[in-house]
């Protein structure tokens, strides 16, 4: 299994490119992607289909997730939540669910458009601890050791320093905290070509 | 890399079929590329 520390790309135009495929995501949903998306995606990912379907259409049409962070450990009641690149927030909500009214849950996204939709979806559910936050995963914005999970859901790999999101992951954790996120690796080695292909990064 | 940041007690799920039926198959078909859940905690 091959996972990249760094990469030979731009990080400032990788983000870019980034925004602007996920961007796409956020308003519209139902186009073709090279991923799958949706209510479709999070049964293939083994999501809990209760969790799903009681979800609102908005709050799942954006999901562009890889596997399931949930899947090696569950969330406690109470417990206060990171979720790094929360897109339209779909693993925010169902995190929710199982952090109930005690526990918070914070999206970090750097899309505007995403950004908008969670806010909004979470609004319409009516909750009141989950927050969506601007920001880059090598930058977070949120205080040191106030998290007792961080999950993150296909996002890492789309990012060019790895071990600074890693750094950042281990300030905003408390002592004994968990990291639990779900992510791509390949088991054949990309040519670097390919690797330093911007284009092909979020395709 | 995990390991290298500091966390602890990792572990990494079995393999998703993340892109199967999709339109970036081909592609994942030709590297390998799979869905992996992955947990670590911060002593």
């Amino acid at each position: 299994m091959e996972v990249r520390l760094s990469t030979p790309v731009d990080a400032a135009a990788l983000r870019e490119e980034v925004k602007k495929k996920y961007r796409d995501v956020a308003i519209k949903p139902h186009d073709q992607y090279h991923f799958h998306t949706g209510r479709f995606l999070a049964a293939r990912l083994g999501y809990d289909s209760k969790a799903v379907d009681a979800l609102p259409d908005e709050a799942v049409e954006s999901f562009a997730g890889v596997a399931n962070p949930f899947s090696l450990r569950d969330l406690k009641p109470g417990e206060r939540v990171v979720d790094l690149g929360s897109g339209g927030g779909f693993d925010c909500f169902v995190a929710r669910g199982k952090v109930g009214s005690t526990g918070h849950v914070v999206g970090v996204d750097m899309t505007e458009e995403m950004l908008a939709k969670s806010r909004k979806t979470a609004h319409a559910m009516g909750l009141s601890n989950v927050e969506f936050r601007e920001g880059i995963l090598e930058q977070l914005p949120v205080a040191d050791g106030w998290a007792d999970v961080v999950i993150s859901n296909g996002v890492l790999n789309l990012c060019a320093d790895k071990q600074q999101v890693f750094s950042e992951i281990r300030r905003v954790l408390r002592s004994g905290g968990y990291l639990q996120f779900a992510d791509i690796a390949n088991g054949k080695p990309v040519p670097e070509s390919a690797v330093a292909n911007i284009d092909l990064w979020t395709a | 890399m995990m390991e290298d940041s500091g966390f602890v007690d990792v572990r990494i799920g079995p393999p998703i079929d993340t892109f199967g039926g999709a339109k970036g198959e081909p592609n994942a078909r030709r590297f390998e590329v799979f869905g992996y859940a992955f947990l670590a905690r911060k002593p």
